[in-house]
């Protein structure tokens, strides 16, 4: 449980320390491809906790989902279309919806557990 | 989860992480590039030495009050601090000021043949452009119509009359002015296109010659400070 969390402070003191910048007319890009990324990591660990969690399904999944936002974006810039909308949209939506998933299964455990207490 | 898929799980946190931190670092400080050439850099740090001159004459003359202060202090006297509040409060315009300047009048222009509405008062943003103009020739202390300018005097309109801090204009309004150099004040209104501007308005602005004495008189009210409270007696600044 602590491993994936040690791992991301990790990456952000990395990510400080090296001081990269991105040039400003990519930022949509990396902005697009963080929130695919925040997805698929919610993603995952909604799959952990419903025990349906799949390794190749979760890295290939989150490698894909940054390339095919960050390619909406590109081609939404390219015709004149916002097309990157689709993407906030759509990840935006599951973000929610996995998040409220991880809360019933803590709230179910939860009442479980308080279950068992009071039996016990 | 097995230890392996723990592993993986951390290291794409740990990607992610680095993504969000570079997206927060890009986002939150837009670097402004500094794109001045050599000349424009010379001529910005004259402008930063002669601020520190400045700031540096300001120090020197803040410790000499402070030494005499100290002096005052050892021999038991307040004479200094008297002296310093006398200053602040002609700094203020709470004082009355003589001195060598000019009175201005300002009236609905008599011209024969001027058949248009009547005038019957001066708007605020001439009267802003003349004191600008005063400003730019030297004048140190201006009263409109007796009422004493200081930093904090408003001049608008209200409801159609144009007020100068608390006091309606009706024309005639007397400006006077006073000036370290009464004679450069004159010449440099007598050429300044600020009585075009107040033809413009059918208003006639007559500048007196330079005047040995002109009196102006104290601000009315005293400033009203909102943010300062009085420090306790017994404790020392730090």
């Amino acid at each position: 449980m602590w491993l994936p969390l040690f791992g991301l402070l990790l990456g952000f003191a990395i990510g400080v320390l090296a001081g990269w910048e991105v040039p400003d007319e990519y930022s949509n890009y990396l902005s697009i491809a963080i929130l695919a990324a925040f997805d698929t990591l919610i993603g995952g660990w909604r799959a952990h906790l419903q025990r349906t969690y799949d390794e190749t399904v979760f890295i290939t999944g989150f490698f894909f989902n940054i390339v095919l936002a960050a390619t909406l974006t590109f081609l939404g810039v390219h015709l004149g279309v916002d097309l990157y909308l689709a993407a906030v949209f759509a990840f935006g939506v599951r973000l929610f919806q996995n998040i409220a998933i991880i809360r019933r299964l803590w709230l179910a455990e939860w009442a479980k557990r308080r279950q068992n207490r009071e039996k016990s | 989860m097995e230890r392996r898929s723990q592993f993986y799980f951390a290291g794409v946190a740990a990607i992610f992480g680095v993504m969000l931190a570079v997206g927060l670092r890009t986002t939150l400080s837009p670097e402004g590039r500094d794109t001045r050439d050599i000349w424009e850099l010379r001529a910005d740090l004259t402008k930063e030495q002669k601020l520190e001159q400045r700031l540096l004459e300001e120090l020197e003359s803040y410790e000499e009050i402070l030494r005499r202060y100290r002096q005052e202090y050892e021999a038991g006297g307040a004479t200094e601090l008297e002296a310093t509040v006398a200053e602040l409060r002609e700094e203020a315009g709470l004082t009355e000021v003589r001195g060598s300047g000019l009175v201005l009048t300002i009236a609905p222009l008599s011209s024969a043949g001027y058949v248009g509405p009547a005038v019957a008062t001066v708007s605020p943003e001439l009267l802003q452009r003349l004191v600008n103009e005063l400003n730019k020739y030297g004048a140190k202390e201006i009263a409109i119509d007796g009422e004493r300018l200081t930093n904090r005097t408003a001049i608008r309109e209200v409801n159609g009359a144009t007020k100068v801090g608390s006091r309606s204009m009706r024309l005639p309004v007397e400006v006077r002015a006073i000036a370290d150099d009464a004679d450069k004040l004159y010449s440099g209104l007598a050429v300044s296109p600020i009585r075009d501007d107040f033809a413009v308005e059918n208003l006639e602005l007559s500048i007196s010659k330079p005047q040995p004495l002109v009196v102006i008189p104290p601000a009315a009210s005293r400033p009203d400070v909102k943010y300062m409270e009085t420090a306790n007696g017994g404790k020392e600044e730090k």
